[in-house]
């Protein structure tokens, strides 16, 4: 409850403290970080540029940013779906990948009608990022096979073969890569023209958002999100409770897939229209950062998978501009990432603060203990509940 | 209530301390003064403030208000290393060993005797180490093998060697929170058979407890504390046991459980030949055969870890049998997942209420609804209803008295022992199971949650419900039950009605001593 509220708190300061961070660097650099940071915004299309070259504006901009931003929501909650079970799926790159290829063969090639393509993209790239999760799970389950392990090898086992595939089958001479698929099932619409400029506008950006509803929902609102969170906090006790772990983790892998394939048709049939060959996207893994920023909460990872790809897309520009070294670009951004990152740690050591009020010092000691300073040891133990004291 | 100044005759003077923590009071205006080389018990119940007390000697928590002196010096006590440089050890109730550690590195971890190899390199000397542990046992009657690793050796043994860390570290001043909370009763034995010699070393000693026994058997004086503050301060010898009890928990307690003659209906649980393997395959019960019939108290006695647990959890589905039957109202139960034989009828309050019971974070509410949530109305085509959760939660929370912060949306982690425990046993108990098994129901508890929980097993049988208890507690075996099985290694020494035994009895079977035939079990029928 308040927990959420602190969290949240917490995050904005440590994004704003990791900006402060920025600016620092930017002035011992002799840089005007103001304007470096409005470079962001412009490079991302959410502040105009002084000038655009044709048929481009900040609204174009900021098309195909949001395009852009679309798989990493998908990927960020295929993450958080398996965090709350208490996995971790770090394979939501191949998921991506094999969902990606499927529909690309499948669908991408075919002559079918947009109305027809389109939502045959999206079910074919869920059921193939699902049947990639299931397997994962289904190894955890039956095999005892640690998810990390198998989602990391089955990472490998897709980027090659389909590289294989891509390099005999379908590759485009001139670009290396896989043959663009037909406009009919890219699930971008590129260079729509309103009022003489040229809008690409992401389809699947809508799926996301609703993706992000339903993922909350189903956490906080249904019987198997109950069952996922129980198998995630504790495995013995949901168990115990009647739970079929083994079940709920295979369904858990099983959604978190589908989610990473969703986030493989938004990025290979809609971002883009082809695919590398021997090459996993980061997005995959920079999910992972997202997700944990976002405190695996769907509406978290809204708002930090936004901040992740503003300066993912945004930083390039600053660096033109600027005249800063792309390093120093990766440094900037690494240290908001880091800030970010630590926002836990902050959590900690406001929940300290709090303590040492109470000169509090160990807490996890026994019965009475328990008993007395109840809200301070939850805090302790678990940096989430917050109890009045903070709002003084 | 006393003079503030102070005399050499004390080692510890805790004088007029308060400590508040938020909405509560945990000590207030507590003085208490301890004599060089006594044992001095602190009796109260469960959040009475005896371990917040003793945190604030230890160094834990500063005290709000009030003064310590140690040895007639006024101290600051900021942290526990800092008390330990005065001399103050403690034994936690939850020890902290490293596990893959021998119990010679756990004693000297953070002050290990070094020597120098070739001259100049630092290197621990375990050598010199266990020399030094070897005499320090010898000294206290604390015998253990320096060389044996943690996880191989049991609860006692594990005790023995939090107590020579403090020793190791010349403690003079040795706290114990609720030390036998986790021993068999001749291990009991033992342990205050130490803590005198301990004494009569020139130790002083300050146990925190609930239980009157042990004091009567060590202690020297006792203080009483009661919602945070000292009642009475008396000497042991010559105090009166009932009495003492009355001012723990403020009215006068029934230290025995009432219970009417039993009525024993048709048979609801019947085990035959059950086997139990462990992933070692070590056979950890050994055909076991017994039937528990409506409106029965059966229980289950033995030194821990002689496979009762086990039984239990083969009941309850949580372990397989390896063969054997296990049958619910003549159903054969022994293939059904745990779900399954939850819906046909049973109830487990299981002994870790923590890791296995409840779900530490998750909500009391969503704790409460963790047998239910899965049954309309609870939930209807998958959706939760959040409205009957909250109904739940609160018919529960105001039924079986669990009291918390913020009632249903108190996470349970916060929550103290009993608190938690009436938690699972409020929720088991509204299942309405035709078998309800109680593991340990008690440990850890103070006597009003105790004498409460008593009642609501007796209350259950009345209902003409099953009750499986599993207990090492040998007052709680003997005052509930109607039949008793007295476990040993895995096996059943003897199954005969309760008034069929006495103490000593009972302690033979516990140890293997006597053995009855009790294979083909039933000496209830």
């Amino acid at each position: 409850m308040n927990n959420g509220r602190l969290y949240r708190r917490i995050a904005v300061a440590a994004v704003l403290l990791s900006l402060l961070a920025g600016t620092v660097l930017m002035l011992i650099l002799g840089k005007n970080p103001f304007l470096a940071y409005y470079n962001l915004l412009q490079g991302s299309g959410l502040a105009p540029k002084a000038k655009y070259a044709a048929a481009r504006s900040m609204w174009t901009d900021l098309s195909s940013f949001i395009d852009f931003w679309t798989p990493m929501i998908f990927a960020a909650l295929a993450c958080a779906v398996a965090m709350k079970t208490g996995l971790f799926n770090i394979g939501i790159s191949g998921q991506m990948l094999v969902a990606g290829f499927l529909a690309t063969i499948t669908i991408g090639y075919s002559g079918l009608s947009a109305y027809l393509a389109k939502p045959l993209v999206i079910l074919i790239g869920m059921a193939a990022g699902m049947a990639v999760g299931a397997l994962i799970g289904f190894l955890k389950y039956r095999f005892n096979i640690n998810e990390v392990v198998s989602s990391i090898m089955l990472n490998y086992i897709a980027e090659y073969i389909i590289s294989f595939f891509i390099q005999t089958r379908f590759v485009d001479p001139v670009s290396r890569q896989s043959k663009n698929i037909g406009a009919a099932a890219r699930l971008t619409l590129q260079d729509v023209a309103i009022g003489g400029y040229k809008f690409s506008i992401p389809l699947a950006f809508v799926l996301a958002v609703i993706a992000c509803v339903l993922v909350k929902i189903m956490l906080d609102r249904t019987v198997l999100g109950y069952e996922l969170k129980a198998v995630g906090a504790n495995r013995t006790a949901a168990g115990y409770a009647g739970i079929r772990v083994g079940r709920s983790m295979i369904v858990s892998m099983a959604i978190s897939g589908a989610l990473a394939g969703l986030a493989g048709v938004s990025y290979y049939l809609g971002y883009f229209a082809s695919i590398q060959p021997k090459v996993l996207v980061s997005t995959g893994f920079d999910s992972i950062a997202v997700c944990l920023l976002g405190s695996s909460d769907p509406v978290g990872i809204l708002f930090s998978s936004f901040l992740i790809q503003v300066i993912a897309k945004g930083s390039t520009y600053m660096s033109s501009q600027q005249g800063l070294e792309s390093e120093i670009v990766s440094v900037i951004t690494g240290l908001i990432l880091l800030f970010s990152a630590c926002s836990a740690f902050f959590m900690g050591l406001v929940v300290s603060r709090k303590n040492a009020k109470n000169n509090t010092k160990d807490l996890r000691f026994g019965d009475e203990a328990e008993t007395a300073p109840a809200a301070v040891t939850a805090a302790v133990n678990r940096p989430a509940e917050d109890k009045g004291g903070e709002e003084a | 209530m006393q003079t503030q100044t102070t005399t050499g005759d004390y080692i510890v003077e805790m004088v007029g301390i308060t400590k508040r923590f938020p909405g509560i009071i945990a000590n207030e205006d507590v003085t208490i003064r301890i004599r060089k080389g006594e044992i001095y018990a602190l009796l109260g119940e469960n959040g009475a403030g005896k371990s917040t007390l003793m945190s604030m000697l230890f160094g834990m928590y500063e005290p709000d208000e009030g003064e310590i002196f140690i040895r007639g010096k006024k101290e600051k006590i900021t942290s526990p290393s800092y008390a330990a440089s005065l001399n103050i050890g403690m034994v936690h109730q939850h020890f902290k060993l490293v596990s893959n550690y021998t119990i010679a590195q756990n004693i000297i971890l953070g002050a290990e005797p070094t020597k120098k190899l070739l001259g100049f390199i630092p290197i621990v000397d375990e050598a010199k180490a266990n020399r030094e542990i070897a005499e320090i046992s010898r000294q206290y009657g604390l015998e253990v093998d320096p060389t044996a690793v943690i996880e191989d050796v049991n609860v006692s043994t594990r005790q023995r060697v939090e107590i020579l860390k403090m020793l190791y570290r010349n403690a003079e001043i040795l706290i114990f929170d609720e030390p036998t909370a986790v021993l068999t009763p001749q291990e009991i034995d033992s342990l205050l058979g130490i803590i005198r010699a301990l004494r009569d070393g020139g130790k002083t000693i300050i146990l925190i407890t609930h239980k009157l026994e042990e004091i009567r058997q060590v202690a020297d004086r006792c203080a009483i504390l009661r919602r945070g503050k000292l009642i009475d301060v008396r000497d042991v010898p010559g105090m009166d046991a009932r009495e003492m009890a009355a001012l723990m928990v403020g009215h006068e307690v029934q230290l025995t459980a009432e219970k009417s003659a039993a009525k024993f209906g048709d048979p609801v649980l019947e085990v035959s030949h059950l086997v139990v393997e462990n992933e070692e395959h070590f056979q950890t019960v050994r055909d076991v055969s017994f039937t528990v019939h409506a409106g029965e108290i059966f229980s289950i006695a033995g030194v821990s870890g002689n496979g009762q647990t086990e039984i239990a959890d083969a009941v309850a589905g949580r372990l397989k049998a390896k063969s054997g039957t296990i049958r619910l109202h003549g159903q054969d139960i022994t293939n059904m997942s745990i779900r399954q034989r939850t819906l046909a009828g049973i109830s487990y309050i299981p002994e870790d209420r923590q890791q296995v019971g409840l779900i530490l974070d998750f909500t009391l509410r969503d704790n409460l609804g963790l047998k239910d949530y899965h049954k309309e109305p609870f939930q209807k085509s998958g959706m939760l209803n959040q409205p009957v959760f909250e109904e739940n939660s609160e018919k529960l929370i105001d039924g079986y008295d669990i009291r918390s912060a913020n009632r249903g949306s108190t996470m349970v982690r916060s929550m103290s022992g009993g608190n938690q425990q009436k938690a699972i046993i409020g929720r088991e108990i509204e299942q309405d199971a035709s078998l309800c098994i109680f593991v340990q129901p008690t440990r850890g508890l103070d006597i009003g949650a105790i004498e409460n929980i008593h009642r609501q097993i007796i209350a259950e049988r009345d209902k003409g419900k099953a009750v499986l208890l599993i207990s090492l507690e040998l007052d709680e075996v003997t005052e509930l039950s109607d039949t008793i099985a007295v476990i040993y290694s895995g096996a059943f020494g003897r199954i005969a009605p309760a008034e069929d035994y006495t103490t000593s009895m009972l302690g033979e079977y516990m140890m293997g001593v006597a053995k009855d035939n009790a294979k083909n079990g039933g000496g209830n029928e």
